[in-house]
C-alpha cells in the first residue's frame, strides 16, 4: 500500500511543478537580459584600462563599439512585451493535470512490477533458506569454490549442473578445474568437450574435438567421445567416416546400452545402415523385454503414437517421432506414408510446415 | 584591405589547410592502412612477401613452440588454411592454443608470417570482431560472443546438447 | 519498494519531459511569462526525479538486491561497497542512467543559475535539452531497463568482473559523461538561437562557462582514461588510436575549437554563424561517441554492449538530433545577422586559424574512426587503420596549431602586428631553439624529429610565459608593479596561460615517451639481474599470494641506481580461477616525471618467467600536461565574470523562484 502511497505523492510532485508557474502573475521585465551582459562589458573595459591591462585608446574604441550593442539590446528588449493566455494555460494545467499521471502510470503498468517486494542482502540473511532455487545453491558452491578453487569434488558437482542451467561456458570451465584439480581421466575429458561443443551451440570445434580424441587416447572404450567423435565427421562432412565410427560403437556394444537408440538414429541420419531395430521411445524398459514382447510392444506403441496423430495433426513432433520409429523398424513405405500424412494433417500452417520439413531434413529426408 | 579581399584571404587559407588535409589524409589511407586477412584469404589472394597485413585466426593447438630469447612460432588457422607465424617479444596474457588471435606483419620470402605484434585481448569474452565473423563463416566458431547466434544453429549433437541448445535459444 | 519508486520515477521524469519539451515553445511563441517558466520548474523536477531513480538504482545495488536483473548480473554481494557503487555504472544499463541523470543535473542547473538568461532563451534552451532527455528516458525504459525485476530472485549475484574493479575504470566513464553530456548544453543554446533568430554577444557569453565546464571534464575524462590503459593493460601504452578513444577525442577537439570561436563572438560579436555550427557539431560528436561505444558497432575494448536493438535505436537518436539540428542549420543561418569585421592578422584571425585546424584535425580523426566501418559495409573489405595513419594526418595538422599557439594571444584584437607579436615572441623562440640544440647534441645523431617537437614544446610554454610578462608588463616596470598587475589580471587570462602551457607539457611529455622510452623483455630467474636506462632491477623472488577471490604471483624486484637503493617494486599476475580470467598489476616507480614500469609475462616451467620494464622518459608530462588545461579551465570558470553569465544587476537578493 506504502508504494502506492509513494507514487501518489511523486505524481502529486510532478504535477505541482508543472501547474504551479501557471498559477502566478507574470511581471514584465523578467529574467535576465542582454543589456545586463553589455553593461558588465563595459565596466570590465573600465576595471582593465584602470588596472592598465589595455590602453586607452584601445578602451575608447571598445567603449563605442559595446555602446552600440547596448543600445540595439536596449530596444529590442522594450519592444516585446509580455502577455498572458488564460486558455491555453488551463489547456496546459489539465495535460499536467490529467495526461501527465495517465501517461505514467500507463508506461509504469507495462513495464513496472509494483507485486514484487525488495529483496535485500539484509533481509535475506534473516530468512536464509526461504527460496533456495537451483541458480541460489549453484551460487552459494560457486562461493564457496571462489574461496577453495582446488576443490575437485564441488568442481565435478557443478559442471553438470551448470550444464543443465546452460551456462556452457562455466561449465567448460568447472570441467577444466576438475581435470585440474581431480586428473585427468577419459570421462572428464568427454565431457570438457561435451561442454565446449553446447558452449558453441552443438557445434564440434577444433577444441572439443581435441580433447574427445584425448579421451579415446586416454580409453578406448570412451562411448561419449567416440559418438561425439563421429558427430564432428558429420558436420565436417565426412558422411561416411561418421556412419563408419558410429557402426563400430554398435558392433561392439552391448545389446542394451542406453545409448544405442541415440547412436543408431544418428546412424540414420547420415544415411547408414540401422544395425538393430530398436525405437527410440523409453528404451531401457523395452530392452529388457523377452524378443516376442518387446517387438509386440514396439508395434503397439508405434500403433498407438499413429492413432493419436490421426486425431490431433497438429503435433508436429509427434510426426518425426512416427516417421523416425518407421525409418529405424526398417520400414521405408510406411515412413514415406507418415511423411505424406503428416503434410496432409499440418494443411497450410506456415509455422508448423517449415517446423515439419527443418525435422525432416535433420532425419535425412529431403526431397 | 577591402572586405571583400579580406573574405576571400580567409576563404583561401581554409582551403589550403584543407587541402593539405585532403592530401595528407588519401595518402596515409593508401600506405598507412592495414587490411585484414584470414590464412585461406592470403593464400588465395597470394598476397606479395613484404606487403604488410593483419593475420587473424586461431592459433591451432598444439602449434606453439617457444624457442630462446622469447621467439615464439605458431600456426594460424580458420580451419581451410593454415599459416606459419613466427614473433619474438611477450605474447599477450590472453594468448592460447585455440583461441583467436590477431597478429600484423608481413610474409616473408619462406612463406612464413614474420609478426611485429601480436594483439592483446582485453578479456576473456573480447574476440577481435574480424576474427570472429571470418571463422563464423568458416564454420569454426567457439567463443560465447556467438552465443546469440547460435541458437539458431542446426545441430546435430546428442540429445542433452540439442535440449540445452534449445533452451539457450529461450533463455537468452 | 526502493525498485519500484525508482523505476516509477524514472517514468515520470519522462513525462516531465515531455512537457517541458513542448509547453515552453509554445509559451515564447505566445509570449506567456508563465508558460515559459513552465520549463524553469519542470527542469527542475525532472532533475529531482532523475536523481531519485539514480538513488534508488545506487541503494539497490548498495544493498544487493538481486531481486533486480541488473544488481544480479553485475553485482556480487561480496564485492567491496566502493566498487559496488561503481558497480553501478559499470554496466550499459547503469551506464546510461547515469548519462540522463547528468543531462537533468545540467538541465536543472540552467534552469537554478539561468536568471540572468532572458526568459524565452532560457525557455528555449531547457525545450531543447527536454528534447534530448525525453529520447535518452524511452532508450532506457524500452531497450535498457535497469529496473526490470525477478521474481523468484537468486541468492547470489554473479558478476565479479575483476577488469571492472578499478578506481581508474570507476572514474573515467562520469567524467567522460560529464563532458559528453555538458555539450548538450551549447547544443541547447544554439539551437534556441535558431529557433529565435537572433543571436549576438551576450548570447556568447551565456553559452561560454557551460562549454568550458564541459571541456574541464572532458580533459580530465580522457586524461583519466588514458592513464588508466597505461598502468592496467600492462604493455604500457597510453593511447591507441582506438575508436572508443578517438570518440572521446573527437568531441574534445571540437570542443576546444568551441571554445575559442565563442570568445570571438564574445568579445567581436564576429563568428557567429560558425559558433552555432561548431555547437551543433560538437554535441554530435559526444552522441557519436555515445554511440560508437553504446551500440557495440566496433568491437574493441571498451564495447561490452552488444545488443543491436540498442544500436538502432541510438542510431535513430542520432540521425534525429544530428540531421534535424543541421536542417535546422541550414534553414535559418543565413537569417541571422552578420558580424564584426576583422584583418587576417588578428586575434581574431589566429583564432579562426586555431579553428580551422582544429577542425581540420578533427575531421581526420573522424574519417581514420569511420573509414573502417564505412568500407566494411560497402566493400566487405576489412581494415584497420591505427596509429601510423593517424601520426601523418593529425600530428602534421596539430605541430602548426602548436606553432601558432603563442602568437594568438599576443596580437591585438581587429588588426594585429604580426612582427610586432614575433619580437615579443623572441625570448620564448630563443628558448626553444637552445631546447632543441641542447637535446640534438644530447642525442647525437638520433632522430631529427625528436628534438624539433621537444622545441616547440618549450616554445609553446614559454610563449604562455611570455603572454604572462607581457600582460603584467614584467621587466617594464618594477617588480611590485607587475606584481600588483598580475593580481589585477583576470583569472581568465590565468586560465588560458595554464591551459596554453599545459598542452606545451603534454606535447614534451609525448615526444619523451615515444622516442626514449626504453623496453626490456627478459626471461628472468630469482637472482637474476636486468639493466635498464641506468637502473639495475634484480628479481629477489616469485611469490605465490591468495587475495580475496584471486590466487597472485607476485615478483619482487629491488632497483638500485649504481649504489643507491631506488626503491622495491612488486608488479603481479592476479588469476581468478572460478572467472577464468586474468589480471596483470604493472609496478610504477616515478622518478620525478619519469617512470619505470615492470609487468609479468608467463611463468615458465623451471621457475622463470617473462618480465618486461620500461623505462619511460618524463612519462608523467602527459598527463601534467592535461591537468594544466583542465586547472586553466577551472581558473577561467572561476572568472567572476564567466561566473555561469554575467552578474547580477543590481537588486534585491531574490530567492530562485522569480520575485513578483
Amino acid at each position: 500500500m506504502s508504494l502506492w502511497f509513494v507514487f501518489a505523492v511523486m505524481t502529486a510532485a510532478a504535477v505541482f511543478a508543472v501547474i504551479w508557474p501557471l498559477g502566478r502573475r507574470t511581471a514584465p521585465g523578467q529574467g535576465g537580459a542582454e543589456t545586463v551582459v553589455y553593461k558588465d562589458q563595459l565596466a570590465e573595459i573600465d576595471r582593465d584600462r584602470d588596472a592598465g591591462l589595455i590602453q586607452p585608446a584601445e578602451a575608447a574604441a571598445a567603449r563605442v563599439e559595446i555602446g552600440r550593442r547596448l543600445i540595439a539590446a536596449a530596444e529590442a528588449e522594450t519592444a516585446t512585451p509580455s502577455v498572458t493566455r488564460r486558455g491555453v494555460r488551463r489547456a496546459v494545467a489539465v495535460v499536467a493535470l490529467i495526461g501527465l499521471p495517465l501517461l505514467a502510470l500507463s508506461i509504469y503498468w507495462n513495464l513496472g512490477s509494483p507485486q514484487l517486494p525488495d529483496f535485500p542482502l539484509a533481509s535475506r540473511a534473516l530468512s536464509p533458506a526461504a527460496s533456495a532455487s537451483l541458480d541460489a545453491l549453484v551460487a552459494q558452491v560457486e562461493a564457496h569454490l571462489e574461496k577453495n578453487p582446488s576443490d575437485a569434488r564441488g568442481w565435478q558437482v557443478l559442471a553438470p549442473v551448470l550444464m543443465k542451467l546452460g551456462r556452457y561456458d562455466d561449465a567448460v570451465r568447472a570441467v577444466r578445474n576438475v581435470i585440474t584439480y581431480g586428473g585427468d581421466t577419459a570421462d572428464r575429458r568427454a565431457d570438457l568437450g561435451e561442454a565446449m561443443a553446447a558452449a558453441a551451440g552443438g557445434v564440434v570445434t577444433k577444441e572439443a574435438k581435441d580433447e574427445f580424441e584425448r579421451a579415446v587416447a586416454l580409453d578406448a572404450g570412451e562411448v561419449k567421445a567416440r559418438y561425439f567423435l563421429g558427430l564432428a565427421a558429420e558436420q565436417d562432412g565426412r558422411k561416411a567416416d561418421a556412419a563408419a565410427a558410429w557402426r563400430a560403437m554398435l558392433a561392439t556394444a552391448p545389446a542394451d546400452a542406453p545409448w544405442r537408440p541415440l547412436v543408431e538414429a544418428s546412424l540414420a541420419r547420415v544415411g547408414g545402415p540401422p544395425i538393430a531395430a530398436v525405437p527410440d521411445t523409453d528404451a531401457a524398459a523395452v530392452e529388457a523385454m523377452p524378443d516376442g514382447d518387446r517387438s509386440a510392444m514396439i508395434q503397439r506403441m508405434v500403433e498407438r503414437l499413429a492413432g493419436r496423430l490421426k486425431q490431433d495433426g497438429r503435433d508436429v513432433a509427434g510426426w518425426l517421432r512416427l516417421v523416425r520409429a518407421y525409418m529405424v523398424l526398417g520400414d521405408a513405405d510406411k515412413s514415406r506414408a507418415a511423411v505424406a500424412d503428416a503434410r496432409r494433417a499440418v494443411g497450410d500452417d506456415q509455422g508448423l510446415l517449415r517446423q515439419l520439413n527443418d525435422g525432416l531434413k535433420e532425419l535425412g529426408i529431403v526431397e | 584591405m577591402t572586405r571583400k579581399q579580406r573574405r576571400l584571404t580567409m576563404i583561401g587559407g581554409a582551403i589550403a589547410v584543407l587541402a593539405v588535409a585532403a592530401a595528407l589524409v588519401l595518402n596515409a589511407l593508401r600506405d598507412s592502412i592495414v587490411f585484414f586477412s584470414t590464412p585461406t584469404m592470403a593464400t588465395e589472394k597470394h598476397i606479395a612477401p613484404g606487403r604488410r597485413f593483419r593475420l587473424g585466426g586461431m592459433v591451432r593447438p598444439g602449434s606453439v613452440v617457444r624457442g630462446d630469447r622469447l621467439a615464439v612460432t605458431f600456426d594460424v588457422t580458420d580451419g581451410n588454411a593454415t599459416l606459419p607465424v613466427a614473433y619474438q617479444g611477450m605474447l599477450p596474457d590472453l594468448f592460447r592454443e585455440g583461441q583467436g588471435v590477431v597478429t600484423e606483419g608481413a610474409i616473408d620470402q619462406s612463406g612464413v608470417f614474420r609478426a611485429d605484434t601480436v594483439l592483446a585481448k582485453h578479456d576473456e569474452t573480447y574476440m577481435p570482431k574480424e576474427v570472429a565473423d571470418a571463422l563464423k563463416k568458416e564454420g569454426h566458431w567457439k567463443d560465447d560472443y556467438g552465443a546469440k547466434e547460435s541458437g539458431a544453429r542446426e545441430s546435430g549433437a546428442s540429445e542433452s546438447v540439442a535440449r540445452s541448445v534449445a533452451a539457450q535459444g529461450a533463455g537468452r | 519498494m526502493i525498485a519500484e519508486a525508482g523505476h516509477y520515477a524514472l517514468v515520470l521524469a519522462l513525462g516531465l519531459a515531455l512537457i517541458q519539451a513542448t509547453v515552453p515553445f509554445i509559451g515564447a511563441r505566445l509570449r506567456d511569462q508563465g508558460l515559459m517558466n513552465v520549463a524553469r520548474s519542470t527542469a527542475m523536477a525532472q532533475m529531482l526525479f532523475a536523481m531519485i531513480a539514480f538513488g534508488a538504482l545506487v541503494t539497490l545495488h548498495v544493498t544487493s538486491d538481486f531481486s533486480v536483473a541488473n544488481v544480479y548480473e553485475n553485482s556480487h554481494s561480496l564485492k567491496p561497497l566502493i566498487y559496488k557503487i561503481t558497480g553501478v555504472w559499470g554496466n550499459h544499463e547503469g551506464s546510461m542512467l547515469l548519462w540522463v541523470l547528468i543531462l537533468a543535473v545540467f538541465g536543472g542547473l540552467v534552469a537554478t543559475f539561468g536568471g540572468n538568461l532572458p526568459t524565452s532563451l532560457r525557455a528555449h534552451v531547457l525545450a531543447v535539452q527536454a528534447w534530448v532527455a525525453a529520447s535518452f528516458y524511452l532508450f532506457i525504459l524500452i531497450t535498457s531497463n535497469p529496473f526490470i525485476r525477478i521474481a523468484n530472485p537468486p541468492i547470489e549475484g554473479r558478476d565479479l568482473n575483476p577488469v571492472l574493479q578499478d578506481i581508474g575504470l570507476a572514474v573515467h566513464p562520469p567524467l567522460l559523461y560529464l563532458g559528453y553530456v555538458g555539450f548538450s548544453i551549447s547544443f541547447s543554446f544554439a539551437i534556441a538561437a535558431l529557433v529565435e533568430g537572433r543571436i549576438d554577444a551576450a548570447w556568447a557569453r551565456w553559452v561560454r562557462p557551460w562549454t568550458l565546464m564541459a571541456w574541464i571534464f572532458l580533459t580530465l575524462g580522457i586524461a583519466m582514461g588514458s592513464y588508466w590503459a597505461y598502468y592496467e593493460l600492462g604493455w604500457g601504452g597510453w593511447w591507441f588510436w582506438d575508436p572508443v578513444e578517438n570518440a572521446s577525442l573527437m568531441p574534445w577537439l571540437a570542443g576546444t575549437a568551441l571554445l575559442h570561436s565563442a570568445l570571438v563572438m564574445e568579445k567581436r560579436d564576429a563568428l557567429k554563424v560558425w559558433t552555432l555550427l561548431l555547437a551543433i557539431l560538437t554535441f554530435s560528436l559526444s552522441l557519436l561517441g555515445t554511440f560508437l561505444v553504446r551500440s557495440g558497432v566496433l568491437t574493441s575494448v571498451h564495447a561490452f554492449a552488444t545488443d543491436p536493438r540498442r544500436g538502432v535505436f541510438i542510431l535513430l537518436i542520432l540521425c534525429f538530433f544530428i540531421g534535424g539540428s543541421l536542417a535546422l542549420f541550414a534553414w535559418r543561418a543565413s537569417a541571422l545577422k552578420q558580424g564584426g569585421l576583422f584583418a587576417p592578422i588578428s586575434r581574431e584571425g589566429a583564432l579562426v586559424l586555431n579553428n580551422l585546424l582544429l577542425t581540420t584535425a578533427c575531421a581526420t580523426v573522424l574519417v581514420g574512426t569511420l573509414y573502417p566501418l564505412i568500407l566494411e559495409v560497402l566493400t566487405g573489405d576489412k581494415i584497420s587503420v591505427g596509429a601510423p595513419f593517424f601520426n601523418v594526418t593529425f600530428a602534421p595538422l596539430f605541430l602548426p596549431l602548436l606553432f601558432a599557439v603563442p602568437f594568438g594571444p599576443l596580437l591585438a584584437w581587429k588588426r594585429g602586428d604580426l612582427l610586432g607579436a614575433a619580437q615579443r615572441l623572441i625570448a620564448a623562440g630563443i628558448a626553444g631553439l637552445v631546447v632543441m640544440a641542447v637535446v640534438l647534441a644530447w642525442t647525437h645523431g638520433g632522430a631529427m624529429f625528436a628534438p624539433l617537437a621537444i622545441g616547440l614544446g618549450v616554445f609553446v610554454i614559454a610563449g604562455a610565459l611570455t603572454d604572462l610578462a607581457e600582460r603584467t608588463a614584467l621587466f617594464r616596470v618594477a617588480v611590485p608593479t607587475a606584481l600588483r598587475r598580475a593580481q589585477g589580471m583576470p583569472r581568465s587570462a590565468w586560465g588560458s596561460i595554464f591551459a596554453h602551457a599545459g598542452l606545451g607539457i603534454t606535447l614534451i611529455g609525448i615526444v619523451c615517451e615515444t622516442t626514449w622510452s626504453s623496453e626490456h623483455i627478459a626471461v628472468m630467474k630469482p637472482g637474476d639481474v636486468a639493466q635498464i636506462s641506468g637502473y639495475s632491477a634484480t628479481l629477489d623472488d616469485v611469490g605465490q599470494r591468495q587475495g580475496p577471490n584471486y590466487r597472485e604471483m607476485i615478483a619482487r624486484f629491488t632497483v638500485t641506481n649504481g649504489s643507491d637503493l631506488v626503491g622495491i617494486m612488486t608488479p603481479s599476475k592476479r588469476s581468478f580461477t572460478t572467472r577464468g580470467s586474468s589480471t596483470t598489476e604493472a609496478a610504477l616507480l616515478a622518478r620525478g616525471a619519469s617512470q619505470l614500469y615492470i609487468s609479468l609475462g608467463e611463468p615458465n616451467g623451471d621457475g622463470s618467467i617473462v618480465v618486461r620494464i620500461y623505462h619511460k622518459p618524463l612519462v608523467l608530462l602527459i598527463w601534467y600536461g592535461a591537468l594544466a588545461m583542465a586547472f586553466g579551465g577551472l581558473l577561467s570558470l572561476s572568472d567572476r565574470r564567466l561566473r555561469v553569465g554575467a552578474p547580477k544587476p543590481a537588486r534585491a537578493p531574490r530567492s530562485l523562484q522569480p520575485a513578483e
